[in-house]
């Protein structure tokens, strides 16, 4: 291969993948800023989220220059990894707790990060790994259950926080791999079986923390409690309503600048683009979710082992459950819990994981002709 | 390379199909919710942001026919309980439920309202009962105390802490700078009642809670006097905290009336009356408690003054009664002080009927100015065993009509009545018609009687489920030729009787209101003199009645009242005899008798005597509107 310099880096770049994701950054940055503008330190919050993104360009280069397929050797210490990353807000003096879950690792009550966002990656990772090993066939109950327990490991961990949304990600997560790693059809019947039985089990034996219950139970009858649980669902409903098909404007929502809106700059930011930008600007914004993970799908299609694809593919599964997950929240689709929207969520947390995950593709893409 | 990306190829299908599953399923939802139901969550947004307050529309005021004002408003600091707030709410849920084991008992009260109601000086039942008024809107403040000193007031709102549920708020209230002086013809406000809440004409728009006119002026003219509400539109944000002004519609202030009555003068009723109703005990009356004066002017039909003994403080209901304040204005033995005996209580007219009498009777020739008839005390035309007395058991002796008048000899009237029975028209039923009595004068105050003018059709009706009582007696005529038997009238329609006599037999409709007044006090609506009733007396029987009550005044049976007063006065004397009860004093007047202006009528329940009880008030009512010196005169007519 005799290649100009210029001509292998445009090779390693996916141009598309870059494209739309700084297309979403930069979307995500005005709804920032719009979603904080009211707010007592509303400039220094979006100064915070710009900072994120140039935060985020370390782990994203150094995905991408690093070879993806030696990380399969380091199965044991990335196990490791991820497990004291969800164990270490438990650590007493570690832990900052928000919304009834100790999700946030802390220093000096000094909120840092929440360690189950790069964990998320590490899992893929993880996965991607023992996924690959059965060849692209999975038809043994054992090699289900070999992913179970993974899937089980994290979810044990994490549910030690407690944080159900983000074990929910991790279950998508695997999900996505096993259909790409070649998993028959029946075994999706029984886990969909599954967790029907294991939500009912969840509720039955009050294993939920009782604001988790609440959110559920809300979620399937919104009139229950307006004022308390179903309020955010409510509020959150009334303010992308009202947007319309083109929106009062943006920084000229009422739902969103009267505070009506809870975490209107994090978990409820769709909410304010609903109302600010209307339907029309939450067509621009799913088209571009459509357009990243079309590409994430292009890159993982194009990969030269089966390991890069499941890794592509985990970040999918990653990308496709937060949309679902947090656009349907907003509007009354899914149950309330505490997953930013990718990319456009205020918090550095999953900006810096996001943009990671981008690294991993750009790595993934960049070795798809392999030696 | 290809077999394995072949190999692939429909798993990546697959998870393209979920892809654009999931975001197709997310973009239907907001396509029904952005584009579908925009409107509906539109009004649900704007109904989140904006909070509308009603802004009160100032009360319109009521002034005298001179422009002294006799209600205003002022605005007054009240201390009020939200009803919403949770310790509170949960009271009121468990005693508005039905079972009554479930009721807050007085310790919880205690627990709660104890140092609020010390302060105030009630006990925390009266402060729960306050706050448990069903006749407010659910979620609005309601008023405990109005007009808390001010020590209490800088305390509460140091303390809110400790009273989360207390509000203090400026309140507009009536003010009446004369006091209880024309209570019962102004009226007292207050919240509007279910049944005027659901009365759909005059109350359209109302609100639960709104304030009211109950009685008087303030209820007649109730939608005059209101004007209409406006509205601020108020930005809030999710904490309900305001954030700016949205829109204002400014209220439109009630008119203001101008009534007919003198201040001056009514002041003067009221004296004179409870002035009467002392002479009455003094006189050994002791159950003289209650009583009412009326002055017309005869021209117009214009109240100058209207009375009612006992009377109230309207300023008691401000901000709303107390149960135990109304049930004292209600209990039998306070002689409910809300009632305007004015027009709202009927009586025996007793001797102040004869004119009536002697004008039907005049009228139909029956008699004549110097009739004589012969008095012996005792009068048994319609046979021995059927004896009438005269009011003087000792006899008048020979008298003419016209003296029957000036004693008030009952034998007179005996003997004109019975001519009436024998002649069967119900002659002196249709004179009494003709002045209007049996029917209300149409006077603008709630609550006007009509009174009773029987006849032989009326008794008939009355004694329907007793046959043996339907029959129209000679003794039913005779009766009422002397004011007695079944005759009932009002106050005021005394009063009109007179105004009638002055006036060359028309009389006016009586009426409080002189003006409606526009935003700059000038009139936008006057009422004009309306003829209630013509009773087509000729001058000449007119003018034999007006000697005969100038006689009452000098030589006969108030001339003790009337003595040295330095104007004509044409009236007469009554004494009604109410069963199980002391006679009621009457005096019914006009004057001066030349140029005839005022017409009055005083009675005295249980007063005695109308020469020396009711009789010197109406003179010193009389001397007021001439400006002649008041006195107090201890007449000793006993007479009818």
């Amino acid at each position: 291969m005799d290649k100009s310099r210029g001509r292998r880096f445009l090779d390693a770049v996916n141009v598309p993948l870059v494209m739309w994701t700084i297309a979403l950054l930069v979307y995500g940055t005005v709804m920032v800023a719009s979603a904080t503008s009211g707010m007592t330190d509303g400039s220094g919050m979006l100064l915070r989220h710009v900072l994120g993104v140039v935060v985020g360009l370390v782990p994203l280069v150094l995905a991408w220059v690093f070879d993806y397929t030696r990380l399969r050797g380091w199965q044991g210490p990335l196990i490791a990894l991820a497990a004291v990353l969800l164990i270490s807000p438990r650590i007493p003096g570690l832990g900052y707790t928000a919304g009834g879950a100790t999700s946030w690792l802390s220093l000096f009550g000094v909120r840092l990060f929440q360690p189950s966002e790069p964990a998320k990656l590490i899992f893929i990772v993880v996965v991607a790994t023992v996924v690959s090993s059965f060849k692209g066939r999975i038809d043994q109950p054992g090699q289900v259950l070999k992913v179970l327990a993974y899937v089980a490991g994290a979810l044990g961990l994490i549910l030690l926080q407690p944080d159900l949304g983000t074990g929910l990600v991790f279950i998508a997560i695997a999900l996505v791999m096993l259909l790409v790693g070649g998993m028959k059809g029946r075994y999706f019947a029984y886990a969909a079986l599954a967790g029907v039985l294991l939500t009912v089990a969840v509720l039955q034996l009050g294993l939920l923390a009782q604001y988790q219950e609440d959110r559920l139970l809300v979620f399937i009858e919104p009139e229950r409690d307006p004022a308390g649980a179903g309020y955010n669902l409510a509020q959150s409903k009334i303010a992308i309503g009202s947007g319309g098909l083109i929106g009062k404007g943006l920084g000229a929502g009422t739902q969103s600048n009267l505070h009506f809106i809870p975490a209107r700059h994090t978990d409820f930011i769709f909410s304010v683009l609903g109302e600010e930008l209307g339907f029309l600007g939450a067509i621009l914004l799913l088209g571009l979710y459509l357009a990243l993970l079309v590409t994430a799908l292009a890159i993982s299609t194009s990969s030269r082992d089966l390991y890069g694809a499941l890794i592509a593919a985990g970040v999918i599964g990653m990308w496709l459950f937060q949309v679902l997950e947090n656009v349907g929240m907003t509007v009354g689709m899914m149950p309330i819990t505490g997953i930013p929207l990718p990319f456009m969520s205020f918090g550095s947390s999953s900006m810096v994981t996001n943009l990671g995950a981008v690294g991993l593709l750009l790595s993934v893409w960049s070795r798809r002709y392999g030696t | 390379m290809s077999t394995y990306r072949q190999e692939l190829k429909s798993r990546f299908a697959a998870l393209g199909i979920v892809i654009v599953v999931v975001l197709s399923v997310l973009l239907v939802r907001l396509w029904t919710m952005q584009v579908l139901g925009a409107d509906a969550f539109a009004a649900l947004a704007e109904n989140n942001r904006v909070r509308e307050i009603s802004l009160e529309a100032p009360r319109g005021r009521i002034y005298d026919r001179n422009g002294v004002e006799l209600v205003i408003n002022r605005s007054a600091l009240a201390i009020s309980v939200d009803p919403a707030h949770e310790e509170v709410a949960a009271l009121l849920t468990r005693a508005r439920n039905e079972d009554t084991a479930d009721d807050p008992t007085r310790g919880e009260l205690d627990a709660i309202f104890g140092e609020l109601a010390g302060m105030l000086e009630m006990t925390p039942s009266e402060v729960f009962e306050r706050v448990s008024d069903v006749r407010q809107e659910a979620l609005r403040p309601r008023v405990v105390a109005v007009d808390a000193p001010m020590e209490v007031v800088a305390q509460l709102l140091e303390r809110q802490v400790d009273f989360p549920w207390v509000r203090v708020e400026e309140l507009a209230v009536r003010e009446y700078p004369h006091g209880s002086i024309a209570s019962h013809l102004l009226g007292y406000t207050g919240a509007i009642s279910e049944q005027q809440f659901q009365s759909s004409d005059v109350y359209a728009g109302y609100e639960l809670g709104d304030t009211v006119g109950k009685t008087g002026a303030e209820l007649q003219y109730e939608g005059v006097l209101q004007g209409d509400k406006g509205w601020r539109r108020i930005e809030v944000n999710a904490s309900g905290r305001p954030q700016g002004v949205v829109g204002e519609q400014p209220p439109r202030p009630g008119n203001d009336i101008q009534l007919t009555i003198d201040i001056e003068v009514q002041r003067v009723a009221e004296e004179q009356l409870a002035a009467a109703l002392a002479e009455a005990r003094r006189q050994g009356y002791d159950k003289a408690k209650a009583g009412s004066v009326v002055v017309l002017d005869i021209e117009t039909g214009e109240v100058l003054a209207m009375a009612s003994a006992p009377t109230y403080d309207p300023a008691a209901f401000i901000g709303g009664i107390s149960t135990v304040e109304w049930e004292s204005l209600n209990e039998k033995s306070s002689e409910y002080p809300l009632n305007n005996r004015a027009v709202m209580a009927a009586y025996p007219p007793a001797s102040t009927f004869k004119v009536i009498t002697g004008l039907a009777g005049l009228e139909a020739g029956i008699t004549y100015e110097n009739k004589t008839y012969r008095c012996t005390g005792r009068w048994t035309e319609m046979g021995t065993q059927w004896p009438k007395w005269c009011w003087k058991r000792t006899g008048h002796g020979t008298l003419t009509f016209r003296s029957g008048m000036e004693n008030s000899c009952d034998t007179v009237f005996y003997e004109i009545g019975y001519e009436f029975y024998k002649r069967k028209l119900e002659e002196l039923q249709a004179e009494a018609r003709a002045f209007g009595l049996g029917t209300k004068t149409g006077i603008d105050l709630p609550g006007e009687v009509a009174g009773r003018i029987p006849d032989a059709e009326w008794k008939k009706e009355f004694n329907r489920n007793y046959p043996e009582y339907q029959m129209w007696l000679p003794g039913d005529t005779v009766n009422m030729s002397i004011g007695q038997g079944d005759v009932l009238t009002s106050p005021l329609q005394m009063a009109t009787v007179y105004a009638g006599l002055a006036n060359d037999g028309v009389v006016m409709r009586p009426h409080i209101l002189k003006a409606v007044l526009d935003s700059e006090g000038l009139p936008a609506r006057t009422v004009e003199p309306e003829v209630f009733a013509d009773t087509g007396a000729s001058e000449e029987s007119l003018g034999v009645i007006e000697r005969s009550l100038v006689d009452v005044t000098r030589e006969g049976t108030a001339q003790g009242a009337f003595a040295g007063l330095g104007v004509t006065v044409a009236g007469k004397t009554g004494t009604a005899e109410v069963k199980g009860k002391d006679d009621y004093a009457w005096f019914c007047a006009y004057a001066p008798v030349d140029t005839p202006r005022y017409a009055v009528a005083v009675i005295v329940e249980q007063g005695g005597h109308g020469g020396s009880v009711a009789g010197p008030a109406a003179r010193n009512i009389l001397a007021k509107l001439f400006g002649k010196p008041i006195k107090t005169v201890r007449a000793t007519d006993v007479s009818r």
